[in-house]
Order: C-alpha cells, then structure tokens, then sequence
C-alpha cells in the first residue's frame, strides 16, 4: 500500500507542530529540481508498497505527531493524507487497515497474551484457510514466541512485550504498519538484536512500514529511506547512504552520525579537475568500504553523475567538479565538488571522522598509533590512496581535548581554533596531533546564500 | 556485506503471513535497494526501494467481508452515538427522579397561590432565628465535626501507611465500614452506649463513678459524625501518604533535611490535597446531617435537616422549601469546593515506591521510639471506644432485658410483631426483605448511572465542569426534600401532557436511593477511568475497535474493580438509607430496616436494638459479600 502526505500540517491552537512556522527560513529540501522553492507549508512524503520509511528527528520535531496523523487518532489542520490514493480524511482509526506499535506496547493487561494478539481478529477475518487461533499461532512463532499464548503481559519481559505488540498489531493482516520509537524503552543490546528482527519481518511480509525515532544509528540501520525531521519540518530524504554521505543541511550533517561541520567563503575556485573518476567503483556500485582514518572520499564523484533528489541543488547530469578552497577562520580548505558555486559565497561543509588521519606530533605520553614523530607536515605515501597524489590534503594542527574509547576505536575531541573537531583514532592520545584529510572528503553541505533568500 | 534481503529464504513462517492479498510479496521480484545496496543501485537517482507490484490492484474483499461491513456500519453509526444516548438516558433519570421532584418543593419557596415571591426566603434570610439559631448552629457542629474527624483520622492514616503490622491490610479494608453504616444505627449505637442507662454508665458506675448524660449534647452529635467520617480522612489521607514517592524523601535527607524537615516539605504538601477532600466531604455530609442529630440532639439541638423535617410535619411547606433552598445553595458550593480539590488528587503516582514501614514493636528503647508506641496504643484505646463501643452496645442492650440480664427478649419481640402485627404496624420481616429487594434495584439503576457519568466525565469537552456539578448534585440536596418530591411528585400521581404519571411507593423509594447512591459508583470508577493509559485505547482503535467498542472490551474490564467497590458502596447506601424512605415509606407498606428501627424505639431501647443488629448484620453481610466477589479485581481507587 502506497502512503502519500501532501503539505500536512497540524497545529494545537498557537503552536504548530507540524508545517512551516512564520518567517521561517526555506531548507533545501523545499527547493525542487528546477531551484524553485516550494510554497507548500506543510509536511510532504510518499512511502512505498512495502517500504521501510523512517522518520527520524529530536524530540519535538513533529515525528510522532506524523505517525499519529496517518493513524488517525488526531486529524491534520491542513494537507491530505492517501492510502493508495484514497483520501484519509474524516476515516476513523478503525477503518484505517493500520497496525500501530507504540513505545510502551499498550498490551491490554486484563487479557492473555494470546488474546492480545487475537483482538484486532474481532473485526477482520483471518486470511483465507486459517483459523482464529492458528493465525494467532502463527504470528506468536512469527515474532519467536510460540508458547507465550497463555501467559499475561506483565510476566514477559519488554522485549517480548515489544514482540507481542508487533504480533498483535499484525495480526489482522493490516495495509500499513507504524512503529512509534518501539525500542526507547528497551537496553541497549536488546535494541540491536530486536531491531534486526523487526526488519527481518517487515521484509518477509513486505508491510509498508513507517518508523518513528529519535536514534539516527537505528534509523540508518534498518530504513530503506530515512526522512530527518526539524521542528515540525522535513530537512532531508533519502537513502541512508544518502543522508549520510550528502547531507543537505547543517542540521541533518551534525544530526547524523558524528561530524566536522564548518562553514566559511569561498575564496578560490580551481577548474575542472582532471580526476572525475573516484578511485575505486565496485562491481555493483557499491561504494569502497570506510574504515576510519583511511581518506577513502565517498562517492563525490558519482554524485556529479547522478541528478536526483539528494542534490539541493540538483545540478543536473555531469557538472563538472571543481576544487574549491574555503576559508574557516582564517584556515583554507579544499573541497571536490560538483556543486555550482562563485567566489565569496558562504558555504557549510562536513567532514566525517573517519575520514580524517590523525597524526601525534607532541605526544605526552607514549602508546599511540600513528605517530610519525615530529615531523610537521609530512605527506606519508603509504597513507595516501590511490589518485589522491595530485590532491593536496587537507592538513590541520589541533590540539586534543577529550577521548572516549568506544572499544573498537576511539572517539577523540579535538580543539582547533575555537572549534571542535571530532575523529577516530585506535587508542586514546593526547597532545597535539595533525590531521590530514582529502580534498574529496569534504562534502559541501549547503550554499547560505540560497538560504537566506526567501 | 550480504546482498539486499530476499523475500524467499525467510522463515517458514512466512508461508501463512500472506494476510489479505498480499501473497504478492514473497517472491524476489525487484526488491532491491533494500539495506546493503548502498546508493548505487542502477537506474534510480532515488534511491528509494522498488517493490514487488500487485499485478491489479487490491484484491477484491470476499462477500461475507462485504456483508459483514455493511452490517458493521449500521452497528457503528448506532456505537457511535451509543455514548451519547446513554447519557441522555441517565439525564432523563436524573431529570425525572430528582430533578423534577426537588423542583417541586423548592417551587414553594418562590410561589404563593401560584403568584412568584420572595417572602419565604427573605424571611429566613432576615430572620435571626433562621441564621444564628439554626444556619449558624449548623455550620458550627458541621465544622466541630470536621475538626474531630480529621484530629481522629490523622493519627490512623499515619499508623496504616507507616507501620507495618498483622491485620493491616484487613483494618486498612476495614476503614471503609463505618461510611456505609446506616446512620440510624449508629444513632441508636450512641444512644446505647452514651444513654443514662447505655454501657458507659454501666461501667462508670461498675468502677464507682458517678453516670454521665451524655446525650443531647453537642458533643455526642460531634463524637458520633467523627465516627462516621474518620475513617474517611483517614483513608483517603492513608492512600495520599503510600503514594509518596521515597526517593523524593531521600533526596531531601541527603540534600541536608532533618526527617522532620523532610515530613514538612515533601510529604506534607502531598497529603494536604488528600486531608483536605476528606475534610471537605466531611463538612458536606455533616452540614446535612438527619438521623444522628434527631436521635442524639433530639429539637432542641436542631440542623437545617431537623428543622426542614419538622417544618414538613408541620405542613409548612414554604418554610421548609426556603430552608431548603438556602441549604442546597450552601452544600452546593461546598461541593464544588470538592470537586476541585479531587480533582487535583487525581492522577497522583502509581508506582510510586512507598517509604518503608516501621514495625509496631519499638526498635530500640529511645524515648522517641517508645513514646510514639504507647502512643498509639492510646489512641487505639479510643479508637475502640469510638468505633466498636457504639456497636458493641448497642448489641450487648439488645440482649440486656430491663433488670440487665441477658435475654433473647427483645428478639422475640420481632419475632411476635412478625406473626401478630397488625397492617399498620411495621413488621421486621417485610421490612428485610423490603431492604434487600431495592438495595437490587438500587444497583440496577446506579451502576449504569453511575459508569455513564464516570465515562462522561473523563472526556474533555466543553460544560464538562458543569456537566459534573449537576451530576453530584444529589449530594448537596437533602434527602428528605427529594423523598417529599417524589411523594408529592411521581407517588400522588403528575399530569404529563394529559397522562396521569404515576408510580408505586416502592419504585420512588429506588428511585430516591439511586439518586443517592450513583454518585458514589462514579467517584470509584472516574478516578481508574482517568488514569488509563489513552495508548490502550488507541491501539484497540487501529485494532478494528469503534470508540464505543474501545470502551467496552478495554477500559471497563479494567476499571472493573471500581465498579465493583463502586456497587458495594450504592448495595449498602441502599440498605441504610433513611431520610427519604421515612417520608416515602410514611403510611405505606415500603418500609425498610432503618425505618423499622426508628418506630421501635421507644422509652426502651431494646427492641430498636435488636432491629439494628439485624440491619448491623445484613449490611455487613452483604457489603463484604460484594467486596470479596470483587476483590479478584484487585484493589479499587477512589474511595
């Protein structure tokens, strides 16, 4: 079943949670192919039969507010919303053919798990051949729990309340099913394995699923789009890969993931650059594997191939690339990209941590990696891949302030001009450090200058 | 990385999950772009998923499907307003059994000969009999009756929710009983404990004391409405205080508070809600107040109620409706006052973790540790004398014969008044049975009343505060006004649009005790209802289930236990109701206990004694009866 919302708003009296606020500013994802900018106030996405489609966002930003505007337990002030074309407004939740998951399960603790799971059969019949009680079986083994049936709800765990929630909420055979940040409740390991199992089940049955939470790691993790959500609006859409790699705004580039966001003005622009392949495209596309502290650049090039709707400023097929050079407080740095700029815009690009080498030049103590001893500035060959040769890195003396060890790397604060940077080293280190990072990691962001015009 | 996920190489429970059409997606057709196909899939620029597309369409519903939604849809226009049919019903009750009635004698008050008047009320108002005498006297002992019930309370709220001992949980089940005693027999209790020749002065003089007279006194009316209400404060104070949550207590020791500091500024704010419902419904019921004040005051200590009574006997009817008026306004707004004060209380924690209790052993032999016990062995010494005295008595003088033997007298004379009474006489038999039969019927009208107006007034819409003031209103009027309505009312027949209405005794009887009961089916049940979790219903919603349907299968199985302590307190209203059943029941066979105990008594005590036990026991009986069928529901809010 195909969802579609069409400039949905909703407000509660003075306040709008959902849609454009005045004198809001336009994000990118309000300017089309063309660079016209849509008027439409509201909240606008389609899902896909069978889709996993994630809403993802802080508190507050009109995720949940969505989820319950196409169930139906609230109506929307303004906009449509169409299951498979049909217009949903004024269509009680009953009538909906939706499955609902809500974070603190909601199972209804007066009945046993097994009529937990049976209600919604009240008012739909059991597909075609199976019985009441064996669809109830069914879904019980479904979601891992066959012997749960007679058991009440507050003798199961929460994360197998969160199962047979979703069994229940299957049970009926429904079009549509939301899942309202079903994991918040849940620790975190739980919430790893249970997440695998959700997606697992969701593509077995091929539900059109839509999925609210405030986890970007989640949403990355199992969507097969993501839309990040601001303050009641919609920033980006996109696949993971996507909004990870091409974020189009600065709130979904620090949103996502860890992130070096800088913005500055452009000073210089060098042509069209002789290196418009990227080293290494895989067999399927897929792009090279990151590991961190390797500049492996993404797929920055294909981007300039792809016109789409990752791209603000959809430049349309093959623009050209450019190296441009960006002035951040006084710093230079240089980007690869395809995207059209002139000289004294304002820009906002990122860089991700991974991308980033991180060189010891003053240790403090001893035992860390990468150190080259104190030599300033050198290039190390061996860490320098591919056509980057010609590139010239990208190259920063910073000073660590803070480090976390994760386990399976570390992640390192840095100070560098007033700012913070992030990275990823192996083990902790302290003291100053150089990091080095390629012309093809910097992603540009966002042009301010469209920004600002309304 | 593994390759996009397949649909075929999944669980083999996915053999029976084709649900309703959707056998389309098992296979492998273009599923791709799903987790692991990065960006890069060939020919979308978006990247988005493409999945396997249903040859045509949705597939066609089967025909039972069909019929059963057409049926459906007929059912659900009627569910949905199935709500507001059901309150339109209970305000027609309402209207037709109170309303209507009371309307009837206030009408007095403002007509003469047909002719609209001020003169009753402003001569009430102007008199300074009316106001000093009676209004004021009222207020004062209603406000003496407070200050005793909360004083006698307190102590007992903070034993039940701090100590922990055997038996707590029974004396805790317990606090409830004297509220539903019939006031009559704790009337006659007092008579025979605090009477010339009741217990105490049989102790008195026992040990070589002079006797104390301590009836028709102030303080007998005061000690007697603090046994009523006490227990009330303390548990609903008892139930304030479990609910305070210990870490917050903690927290304010370790920030640097003293125990008793922290009392003051963590606890105490939380019970003062919980103190002052208790203390507010205490002055209402005894602003009221009927049977206690005409058998322990007798005239010259005379209330509102008393002297409305005597005003009616005297068939000065616009006096009677003036006092009237002016009494309900009062107790009106003093119920208002309540309401707003329960409905802060509401909504307070659940799954709050309780301090722990103190055992009633003292822990060590520190003043504080011993006095505190012996403390509390005093005030259950007068506990007992409060509580069970009465009781006791008036059991013990309904087996004392005359000389102060032991004798089955007096319940020999039930026994021939049965077999020999005349028709005019009140007989006990009829008289049990009369009182069981409308406390029956009493439940087959308050607890659909009752649940309606719970549900009503949990929704929010607009006039729901006025919605709920009109709906508590029967416990601002005096019962004896609405059991005068309903006689000149609904019993000596009414001409509706030319139709003579007209109803039996006994109908009007049930109908006034309905009036009085439903409102406490509502204050248990409103409370649960408040506080489920809306996600409960909303789930069931997107289940399938119409709101009326959401209502019947998930929030009222679980405010079952509401609903059932919510029967057992209108069961034992019912048994014990006397203000409007003596002015129903006067010349007529509907007489119940409570009226039977009063035309018993006489310059002996005895067989009125008698009659009491026997409503001691039926009343109790069946409340417990109630509560234990209940009690698998687990504990109920509200009261």
């Amino acid at each position: 079943m195909q969802l579609t919302l069409e400039n949905v708003r909703k407000e509660y009296g003075e306040t709008v949670a959902l849609g454009r606020r005045e004198g809001e500013r336009t994000r990118p994802s309000d300017v089309d192919d063309e660079g016209s900018v849509d008027s439409d106030d509201g909240v606008a996405f389609e899902v896909d039969d069978g889709e996993f489609f994630t809403l993802v966002g802080p508190s507050g930003c009109g995720k949940t507010t969505t989820l319950r505007l196409v169930a139906g337990f609230d109506s929307p002030t303004a906009g449509v919303i169409q299951f498979d074309g049909r217009e949903m407004s004024g269509v009680p939740p009953e009538d909906r053919d939706v499955g609902v998951v809500f974070q603190n399960y909601a199972l209804f603790p007066h009945l046993s798990v097994a009529e937990n799971v049976a209600y919604g059969l009240k008012f739909a019949d059991p597909p075609e051949g199976t019985t009441r009680d064996e669809r109830v079986a069914s879904l019980l083994e479904l979601v891992d729990l066959p012997d749960a049936g007679d058991r009440d709800p507050d003798e199961l765990s929460g994360g197998q309340q969160q199962r047979i929630a979703l069994a229940r909420a299957l049970a009926p055979g429904p079009d549509l099913l939301l899942l309202d940040e079903p994991m918040s409740a849940l620790d975190a390991r739980l919430r790893e394995r249970l997440r695998m199992q959700i997606k697992e089940i969701q593509s077995t049955l091929g539900i059109t699923t839509l999925y609210v939470t405030h986890d970007q790691e989640e949403a990355l993790a199992i969507s097969d789009r993501v839309a990040v959500m601001n303050d009641g609006r919609i920033e980006q859409i996109g696949t993971p890969q996507a909004v990870y790699r091409r974020p189009e705004s600065r709130f979904v580039a620090e949103f996502v993931g860890d992130n070096n966001v800088f913005e500055g003005t452009v000073v210089d622009i060098r042509g069209p650059n002789a290196e418009k392949r990227p080293r290494s495209t895989s067999v399927s596309g897929e792009s090279p594997v990151e590991t961190k502290g390797l500049s492996g650049g993404d797929s920055e090039g294909v981007t300039g191939n792809k016109s789409g709707e990752e791209t603000a400023n959809g430049s349309g097929e093959s623009s050209p690339e450019r190296r441009l050079v960006v002035d951040v407080d006084g710093s230079e740095i240089h980007i690869v990209t395809s995207t059209a700029v002139s000289t004294g815009e304002d820009v906002v690009v990122c860089v991700r941590p991974e991308t980033m080498r991180v060189r010891n030049v003053e240790p403090e103590e001893g035992g860390d990696d990468e150190s080259v001893g104190d030599d300033e500035s050198v290039r190390s060959d061996e860490s320098v891949k591919g056509d980057e040769s010609t590139a010239t890195p990208n190259l920063l003396t910073a000073s660590v302030s803070e480090s976390e060890f994760l386990g399976d790397s570390t992640r390192t604060h840095l100070r560098w001009n007033d700012r913070e940077l992030t990275v990823r080293t192996d083990d902790p280190i302290s003291g100053s450090v150089e990091v080095e990072f390629g012309a093809r990691d910097v992603h540009l962001v966002e042009r301010l200058t469209e920004r600002r015009r309304r | 990385m593994s390759g996009p996920r397949r649909g075929n190489d999944s669980s083999p429970a996915s053999d029976g999950e084709s649900g309703r059409g959707r056998s389309g997606r098992d296979d492998d057709s273009g599923r791709g772009g799903s987790v692991g196909d990065g960006d890069s899939s060939a020919e979308d620029g978006v990247g988005a998923v493409t999945s396997s597309q249903p040859a045509d369409g949705p597939p066609p519903k089967p025909r039972s499907a069909r019929i059963r939604s057409i049926a459906a849809t007929v059912g659900r226009r009627l569910e949905a307003r199935a709500l507001a049919f059901g309150a339109v019903v209970t305000g027609l009750v309402l209207l037709v059994v109170f309303y209507y009635p009371v309307a009837t004698v206030f009408v007095d008050a403002f007509f003469a000969d047909g002719r609209p008047t001020v003169e009753p009320i402003v001569s009430v108002l102007s008199s300074r009999f009316y106001l000093v005498d009676i209004f004021g006297f009222t207020a004062y002992q209603a406000l003496l009756s407070t200050v005793a019930s909360v004083f006698l309370g307190l102590p007992g709220a903070w034993i039940l929710s701090r100590f922990e001992f055997p038996g707590r949980k029974t004396l805790r089940s317990l606090t409830i009983l004297p509220f539903v005693m019939p006031s009559i027999m704790v009337a006659i209790g007092f008579v025979a404990a605090f009477g010339r020749n009741g217990t105490l002065n049989a102790v008195l003089t026992g040990v070589g004391l002079p006797p104390v007279d301590l009836l028709f006194t102030l303080e007998a009316i005061v000690i007697a409405h603090a046994f009523y209400n006490a227990p009330l404060v303390a548990r609903v104070t008892t139930a304030a205080w479990e609910s305070v949550d210990a870490s917050a207590i903690e927290t304010a020791r370790s920030l640097g508070a003293s125990p008793t500091k922290a009392f003051r500024d963590v606890v105490l704010p939380q019970l003062l809600p919980a103190i002052a419902v208790g203390a507010t419904l205490t002055f209402v019921f005894t602003f009221a107040s009927f049977p206690i004040v005409l058998a322990l005051g007798g005239f010259q200590l005379a209330t509102v109620e008393v002297f409305i009574y005597s005003r009616i006997q005297n068939l000065a009817y616009a006096e009677a409706a003036a006092l009237a008026v002016i009494e309900t306004v009062i107790s009106l707004g003093l119920t208002y006052l309540y309401l707003r004060y329960e409905g802060r209380k509401r909504g307070s924690g659940q799954g709050a973790r309780p301090q722990p209790r103190k055992s009633l052993w003292p822990e060590s032999r520190a003043a504080k540790s011993v006095g505190t016990r012996i403390a509390i062995v005093g005030y259950a010494l007068v506990v007992l004398a409060v509580f069970v005295g009465p009781i006791a008595s008036m059991v013990l003088t309904s087996l004392t014969g005359p000389q102060g033997g032991l004798t089955l007298d007096h319940y020999l004379f039930l026994l021939e008044r049965q077999q020999t009474g005349a028709s005019y006489q009140v007989r006990p038999l009829p008289a049990i049975t009369n009182s069981l039969r409308f406390g029956l019927g009493t439940l087959l009208v308050a607890i659909p009343m009752g649940v309606v107006m719970a549900v009503l007034t949990t929704r929010e819409f607009r006039g729901r505060a006025a919605i709920d003031a009109l709906a508590m209103a029967p416990f601002a009027v005096s019962g004896i006004v609405v059991g005068l309505g309903l006689l000149r009312g609904l019993v000596f027949g009414v001409d509706v649009f030319g139709f003579q209405l007209q109803v039996t005794g006994a109908v009007a009887v049930v109908a006034a005790h309905a009036v009085g009961a439903y409102p406490f089916v509502t204050r248990n049940v409103a409370p649960l209802l408040g506080n489920l979790d809306p996600r409960l219903v909303e789930s069931a919603r997107s289940l399938g289930a119409s709101r009326v349907r959401a209502l019947v299968d998930i929030e009222l199985p679980l405010v079952a236990a509401g609903v059932v302590a919510g029967a057992a307190f209108a069961f034992a209203i019912s048994i014990g109701e006397f203000d409007s059943t003596v002015v129903l029941a006067e010349g007529s066979t509907s007489y119940t206990m409570p009226v039977a105990v009063e035309r018993y008594l006489g310059r002996r005590l005895g067989p009125a004694t008698a009659m009491g036990c026997v409503l001691l026991a039926v009343t109790s009986l069946s409340f417990v009866i109630i509560d234990r069928f209940g009690g698998r529901y687990g504990e109920s809010g509200g009261f």
